[in-house]
């Protein structure tokens, strides 16, 4: 469904990432791992447009989407979250998924009330829909982080980009906001391609796993083989001067 | 072609494949409606007094300029410090054409418009290009600089006598007359602007308005073609603007740059802004009054007018709550209706 | 013909680049330290002028006058705009910058209305009468003096903030008020300074010029556009920019008017320095760092 071919990215001096090449298939949930500093927003923000890629190209569904403007790139089926959650702070909650609804992508019969039925359905699918009207800077982390997931779901994307979506949650959370991500993937149908630093639950989640070390990809496969191999752990836990 | 539907609330639009819809709800209506027909017999008390006739169509074309101005300062996410360019833009336009080429006032509409569309397509660049305070300041400058021009081209554009005689919208042959058909005239172009500017604001555009003015990057990866409607709302304003300029030269009969271009008149017309509620379309209307009713009557006290003036509107706007205004005493602002925040340094 | 056209534009870009140095300095110091873009700076050169003759009026000598319209200016700039405006409106910016708006316009038309323009203000600040040539142009000492203070008090400035301490902790506190405040300075006390330090320039450049230059309620508006011009094109808040910004409207200035016609001075530098911006976003010097 997604296939990234060789993009490299430098910021001046520093190759932010470099040669960088796989692919994602429809229906699964590919992790992207790596120390701080890899490059992985760096590589979401290529593929949401945000950034110009020097070189290489991105493959969505047949279609080139290499340096296309990121509203288009939304209008295609992608969309994403962020790290630190971006809600629209004087909205209110429902105000800021009906942007997405009637923006995300072309509507036919659709009037402003309609789109506001439309994003309360998302919003109590994530559980929100209680707080539908309170502003969006009154919200607590936990509820930001599942309105950010109604948002991007509100788009009617093919392919849903976390980033870090983990951060900041106790495990409670974590294992609710897990559950949501499945059930998303379930009920819409998405594709997931996943930032996560919390181990536990990206080797639960995940069918594959990518990583990313100093803008290079060194491995790629299935979690339990993924971290067993040397230079995985070698790229978290320091080289071998650390003693076993 | 279009075709509509009453329901029990509302009135669906339909026109290919896109369906608007108008709510009607009673209790949102009375009150406008009443304070239009206030607004429409006033003419029948005051007909002893027609400065007063004349200062409320003033004051009526004070709003019909704060009106897009409030539209423009919330679609562009920035403070335009320079309206008045197409004011000065549009009348010198129907001035010149109604004086040197004899076009009847309807063509000098047309010709209006196209021009403020024109000219407003070619300077809307800076509101991508030019971050927040670069893009008022900018806008501050631009029409200082057209002043300079009209005084450079004096012979053409009059500089500070200005130019007379323009043909008028209606003549009804006696003065009185002429004078309260362009305060009907003035009430209705105002009612428009108004209806207009607050049919935009609380549709899909003003939403996606809202989510601009929070958060662009976050908007335009939602979808939003942020590009187009800031476009549209630095472009539209401009255009009505315009239209004010038109209707300013067709009634007054007199127009000099020097009067509307510099920036005492723009300080006035950010004043309704700030004290009418900021980006409160409706509040526009009270601003306005209150503004043109306190110069009128400071006039009255000679030249110390001119300290008292700004000192009058620094205690109004220290003392006004929250920043909401004069609207805001009226009227109780729900939680959940969008306030926004004018951020001037928008990185 | 053209030789000495050429030789006018050489002397007045000198002379005037000098003197709207003075003008810039306390706009670029208020922009880059405060971070706000104070429109009320026209204030100063009314108060500078009027302030002086007010008292001169009442019977005082000069420099007993000047010394009392240092203290108001003092005592207007902090009560007034910082504590009055910038310290409470700091997160509403639009009420901020209309408030300055208004406070300027309410000072200039007090002056008018105290001091109509026909009542003549003359301010006896004339060092040397008299005027001499360079080459085949003509002007007055005075002039000359003006420019030359202007070049002094940049100087003294940018010695005071490359080389001392406090001119340290401005330059760190324009760059990020919470890193400042975190590693002990004391911010407010650095406010008022930096607010003081910026009415200097415009109240010596007012009394320099005022015998060559009309003194007149309005002159506010006119000194405080040519400060702002210059503060866009050289980056706001930023001294190296207004210091070349300066002599660049300063030769824009005088091109125009000795090589075509005068009219167009204004314009051409309001032309000019729009398509500064267009192309380099953020004038000459952007970054927004004093230095």
């Amino acid at each position: 469904m997604l296939k990234i071919d060789n993009i490299t990215k430098s910021f001046g001096g520093l190759r932010a990432v470099n040669d960088v090449s796989f692919s994602v298939n429809q229906g699964e949930i590919v992790g992207l791992i790596g120390p701080n500093g890899a490059g992985k927003t760096t590589l979401l923000n290529l593929l949401c447009g945000i950034y110009k890629v020097d070189s290489g190209s991105v493959r969505f569904e047949g279609n080139d989407i290499t340096n296309l403007a990121p509203n288009r790139i939304c209008h295609m089926g992608i969309s994403r979250t962020y790290q630190i959650p971006q809600p629209f702070d004087a909205l209110t909650a429902l105000s800021g998924v009906t942007v997405a609804v009637i923006n995300g992508k072309k509507r036919e019969n659709m009037t402003l009330s309609d789109a506001g039925l439309d994003a309360s359905y998302f919003l109590e699918f994530v559980g929100l829909f209680a707080k539908r009207d309170t502003l969006s800077r009154d919200l607590t982390l936990y509820e930001l982080r599942m309105l950010e997931l109604a948002r991007a779901l509100a788009t009617s994307p093919r392919l849903l980009l976390l980033d870090e979506a983990m951060a900041g949650l106790n495990p409670g959370e974590a294992s609710k906001a897990l559950d949501m991500i499945w059930s998303a993937q379930e009920q819409f149908g998405v594709t997931i391609l996943w930032i996560e630093h919390v181990m536990k639950v990206i080797m639960k989640a995940a069918n594959r796993l990518v990583v990313l070390q100093y803008g290079e990809k060194i491995d790629e496969g299935p979690p339990e083989a993924v971290m067993a191999n040397e230079q995985v752990i070698q790229a978290y836990l320091g080289g071998s001067d650390v003693n076993d | 072609m279009v075709s509509f539907e009453l329901k029990r609330d509302r009135i669906l639009a339909r026109w290919k494949k896109q369906k608007y819809e108008w709510i009607i709800e009673p209790r949102y209506w009375r009150n406008p409606i009443l304070w239009s027909m206030l607004l429409l017999v006033v003419p029948l008390f005051i007909t002893g007094y027609p400065n007063i006739l004349t200062m409320i169509t003033v004051a009526n074309l004070y709003a019909c300029i704060t009106i897009p101005l409030a539209l423009q300062m919330t679609g562009t996410g920035r403070l335009n410090f320079g309206p008045q360019l197409y004011l000065g833009l549009g009348g010198y336009t129907s001035a010149l054409l109604n004086l040197h080429l004899g076009f009847s006032p309807f063509f000098t509409l047309v010709a209006t418009i196209l021009v403020c569309m024109l000219v407003s397509l070619l300077l809307s660049p800076i509101t991508w290009i030019a971050k927040g305070l670069y893009f008022s300041l900018i806008t501050l400058i631009l029409p200082l600089a057209f002043l300079d021009l009209t005084f450079i081209y004096g012979s053409l554009f009059r500089g500070e006598v200005g130019l007379m005689g323009m043909s008028p919208v209606i003549n009804l042959g006696r003065i009185t007359w002429n004078y309260v058909s362009y305060y009907y005239l003035s009430v209705f172009m105002m009612l428009i602007f108004l209806f207009v500017a607050e049919k935009i604001a609380q549709s899909r555009f003003g939403v996606t308005m809202a989510a601009i003015n929070e958060n662009e990057d976050v908007a335009l990866m939602m979808g939003v073609n942020v590009n187009k409607y800031k476009v549209f709302y630095y472009v539209f304003p401009s255009i009505l603007t315009g239209i004010v300029g038109w209707f300013i030269v067709h009634t007054f009969r007199t127009f000099a740059g020097i009067t509307y271009l510099p920036l005492d008149f723009m300080l006035k017309m950010l004043i309704i802004v700030m004290i009418g509620g900021r980006a409160s379309v409706y509040g526009m209307i009270p601003g306005a009054y209150f503004v043109c009713f306190l110069e009128d009557s400071l006039r009255s006290l000679g030249t110390v007018n001119y300290f008292l003036f700004p000192l009058i509107l620094i205690i109004v706007l220290v003392a006004l709550p929250r920043g909401e205004g004069i609207y805001g005493l009226y009227h109780k602002r729900h939680p959940r209706d969008y306030f926004p925040v004018m951020r001037v340094r928008r990185e | 013909m053209l030789l000495v056209k050429l030789q006018s534009v050489l002397v007045y870009t000198f002379i005037w680049g000098s003197i709207y140095l003075l003008i810039s300095l306390g706009f670029s110091l208020i922009c880059g330290v405060l971070r706000i873009f104070h429109l009320g700076y026209g204030v100063i050169f009314v108060l500078a002028a009027y302030g002086t003759w007010i008292f001169i009026d009442a019977g005082l000598g000069l420099f007993p006058s000047i010394l009392l319209m240092i203290l108001l200016q003092i005592a207007v700039s902090l009560l007034v705009f910082y504590k009055g405006i910038f310290q409470r409106y700091l997160d509403r910016e639009e009420i901020l910058l209309t408030l300055t708006m208004l406070v300027f316009m309410m000072v200039t038309h007090l002056a008018n209305y105290i001091y109509p323009i026909t009542d003549g203000v003359n301010l006896p600040t004339t060092i040397i009468d008299g005027t001499f040539t360079i080459g085949a142009v003509r002007i007055s000492y005075q002039m000359l003096f003006a420019a030359l203070t202007g070049v002094l008090v940049t100087l003294i400035y940018i010695v005071f903030f490359l080389k001392t301490r406090m001119g340290l902790i401005i330059r760190a506190m324009s760059q990020s008020t919470q890193a400042s405040l975190l590693l002990g300075a004391d911010v407010n006390k650095m406010y008022y300074l930096a607010m003081i330090l910026s009415i200097i320039p415009p109240t010596i450049c007012t009394l320099m010029i005022a015998p060559f230059w009309s003194i007149e309620p309005h002159m506010g508006a006119n000194l405080m556009m040519t400060a702002m011009l210059i503060a866009i094109l050289g980056g706001l808040g930023n001294l190296k920019g207004s210091i070349i910004a300066s002599y660049m409207i300063g030769f824009i200035h005088a091109g125009v008017s000795f090589l075509y016609v005068s009219r167009f001075m204004g314009f051409a530098a309001l032309v000019i320095t729009l398509i500064v911006m267009i192309f380099k976003r953020g004038g000459l010097f952007a970054g927004e760092t004093i230095w």
